[in-house]
């Protein structure tokens, strides 16, 4: 239940990110309200999963698990370009994860 | 000291401050048991507009992906070695191993993001939002 929780907080932190951008710097009212709803509902996940997840862990796992999915939309959507060091960031954070998982951490 | 050199330690303390405002965050979100606990819930919404305002100032200055690089990092290396400070938690060797790994990725690709001026201008305003999403929001959060 805890990975759902992380993986909805995420789905809201993306969001936030996508929001910010369209948001004009935020001087469109629709966007910048979309990006602060999202925030507060990404919050608010977040704290549901860190019931279960160590506080370090669960953060760290959310926070990295944001930066790969805003930089794959990134690149799927907005044509960035995904060169060989963001997808070395994205092996370490994928990695670090599953050895996480695997250790029994989280 | 010249002003330029003083805004520049300026905007870097500011930046560091963010990174502890972002590690508050971090552990009273924790604290708050689901937003059942009333005191930390509360502090953690303090912390949230802490972070996203001093973020702010800071990178009126310093480069976005530096900036927001240097936040997250301090943020989740923080939350990680103050979690079991504040919480009953602690990891083994191996799970801190695995764990810093994270926190180097996350730093290694909020720094493998910056936009690439000189080779495409029309790319750089998406690359510049996506990572600065959380440093707009504040912008925001400051008005």
């Amino acid at each position: 239940m805890q990975w759902l929780y992380l993986a909805i907080a995420d789905i809201f932190e993306i969001a936030v990110a996508i929001a910010a951008g369209k948001a004009e710097g935020f001087k469109n009212r629709k966007w910048t309200i979309a990006t602060l709803v999202s925030g507060a509902l990404g919050t608010f996940f977040l704290s549901k999963a860190l019931l279960t997840f160590n506080v370090g862990v669960g953060y760290a796992i959310w926070t990295s698990v944001a930066g790969v999915g805003i930089t794959l939309l990134g690149a799927l959507l907005f044509g960035q370009r995904l060169n060989w060091r963001k997808a070395l960031g994205i092996l370490a954070i994928i990695v670090g994860v599953v050895g996480l998982q695997l250790s029994g951490a989280a | 000291m010249s002003d330029t050199g003083r805004t520049s330690a300026n905007s870097w303390l500011t930046l560091l401050l963010a990174g502890v405002f972002e590690i508050g965050y971090a552990l009273s979100v924790g604290g708050s048991h689901g937003f059942t606990r009333l005191t930390w819930s509360l502090v953690a919404v303090v912390f949230f507009l802490l972070t996203l305002w001093a973020l702010s100032v800071a990178l009126r200055t310093i480069d976005v992906s530096i900036g927001y690089a240097v936040w997250a990092g301090i943020g989740a290396a923080g939350a990680a070695l103050l979690g079991p400070v504040f919480f009953d938690e602690s990891l083994n060797g191996v799970q801190a191993l695995w764990l810093g790994l994270i926190i180097v990725g996350v730093v290694w690709l909020k720094l493998a993001d910056r936009p690439e001026k000189a080779q495409d201008p029309v790319e750089t305003p998406l690359v510049a939002q996506g990572t600065a999403a959380r440093a707009q929001e504040a912008q925001v959060a400051e008005r």
